[in-house]
């Protein structure tokens, strides 16, 4: 996820300082996540030099000033084409099941199916864990954003083991052969 | 203490039909211990032999050898009456099109066993009322099948599994005609009756988010058990949570 979008996204209600862009983004926007102010604002200034936002400084009498972020024109005109432009799906496909399987193929000895038996296995701990956790939020009172992006781990999972179980028949497939 | 029988036994189990000339085995000696209260889903491809494990367990059918205990009785041991009879007081079924009467409401479909096992109708009704409540559908008595969504009339079947307080609760592809969520409910129902009335529930799947609630997981591929996992305890919510890399 962009946290330069995300940034923009929380700014275009009306202007905040650095202190509570992190927290809305940790308690709003993306739950039991952790921005460290480094990250907040070091994504400020790289927003203010493109011209995406601009800032006030506030005198305080006892603290240091503080810098209260507004977005520009141009920022929220970059922030709308962001939000209607298709996302770039991650394609996440460097994964260790895969080396396991290949590597399990070429050596001597070893079946791949041993391989993936155990992995489904470690696959579905990990989706009685999630799947649980997703049926009990609802009763938890757990946010909309929690809940969905549980019902994604779940189906991410799933669609893990899927690819598991066609592994599975095309190394049968292979055997047989 | 006196230990407790587990819940059901099977041992050796098999199962052979004859389609014309051919010989199917559809179980080749199945062997499997369950506690009580726990969620226990089938898993495997069409043809394994789920729904034959399942009948043959419950007693809706013979094996062709092997045994099968319920709690502490051999259902072999039994002749088709007394067999009959254990079925409907022991085992209670759930199937995938609910196989609920349309012309009876929801509280008669509820009673339906206990009438037929004999109980006057007021103690029947009573009985009823209390097994609805259990699947939050007490208000909801005096409602035909036709009158209720998919997923309260799985709940209505499941309160007539109940009624008799059976030992065991069988169930083939629960959600199988359910959107997610009415299934989802079902299953988190199912979930419940385990963890608060110790119901031991064996649930026939093909769908790995409704199995992966339970608490074991038993895969058969051509008639024989090919994985057998006990799924662990489940940390706390907040827990699980916090541990999701959700961003950056």
């Amino acid at each position: 996820m962009s946290i330069k979008h995300a940034l923009l996204g929380l700014l275009a209600n009306g202007p905040l300082h650095g202190y509570d862009l992190k927290a809305a983004y940790e308690q709003e926007l993306v739950p039991e996540s952790h921005l460290n102010y480094g990250q907040v604002y070091t994504t400020l200034e790289r927003l203010s030099r493109d011209g995406l936002v601009t800032h006030d400084v506030v005198r305080q009498s006892e603290r240091p000033d503080k810098k209260v972020y507004e977005l520009t024109r141009e920022g929220r005109q970059q922030l709308r084409d962001w939000l209607t432009t298709p996302s770039r799906l991650d394609l996440d496909l460097r994964n260790e099941t895969y080396l396991k399987l290949m590597l399990a193929r070429r050596l001597k000895g070893s079946d791949p199916r041993e391989v993936l038996a155990i992995e489904r296995r470690g696959c579905f701990e990990r989706l009685h864990e999630v799947s649980q956790t997703r049926a009990r939020a609802e009763k938890e009172g757990a946010p909309l954003h929690a809940i969905l992006l549980l019902e994604l781990a779940v189906l991410q999972l799933e669609a893990f083991l899927k690819w598991l179980e066609r592994c599975e028949e095309f190394l049968n497939r292979e055997k047989s052969k | 203490m006196k230990i407790e029988p587990p819940a059901f036994e099977v041992a050796a189990l098999s199962k052979a039909f004859v389609a014309g000339s051919v010989r199917v085995e559809a179980l080749r000696g199945v062997s499997l211990s369950a506690e009580r209260g726990q969620l226990i889903a089938i898993m495997g491809p069409s043809g394994s032999g789920k729904s034959t494990l399942l009948h043959l367990i419950g007693g809706l059918d013979a094996p062709t050898s092997g045994q099968v205990r319920i709690g502490e009785t051999d259902l072999g041991a039994l002749d088709d009456d007394r067999r009959a009879l254990f079925r409907r007081r022991q085992v209670g079924f759930i199937f995938q099109d609910f196989n609920l009467l349309d012309v009876l409401s929801a509280a008669e479909n509820t009673a339906l066993p206990l009438l037929i096992d004999g109980l006057s109708e007021a103690e029947a009704h009573r009985r009823a009322l209390a097994a609805l409540e259990l699947v939050d559908l007490a208000h909801r008595g005096d409602h035909l099948p036709g009158q209720l969504s998919g997923g309260e009339q799985q709940r209505v079947a499941i309160a007539r599994a109940l009624v008799t307080k059976p030992l065991l609760l069988l169930a083939d592809e629960p959600t199988g005609n359910l959107d997610s969520t009415s299934g989802d409910q079902v299953l988190t129902l199912l979930r419940n009756l385990v963890d608060h009335q110790r119901q031991t529930v064996v649930m026939v799947t093909h769908d790995a988010r409704q199995a992966a609630l339970a608490d074991r997981l038993i895969r058969l591929r051509d008639g024989v058990v090919v994985e057998d996992q006990v799924l662990p305890r489940c940390r706390p919510f907040r827990e699980v949570l916090n541990d999701l890399d959700i961003v950056t």
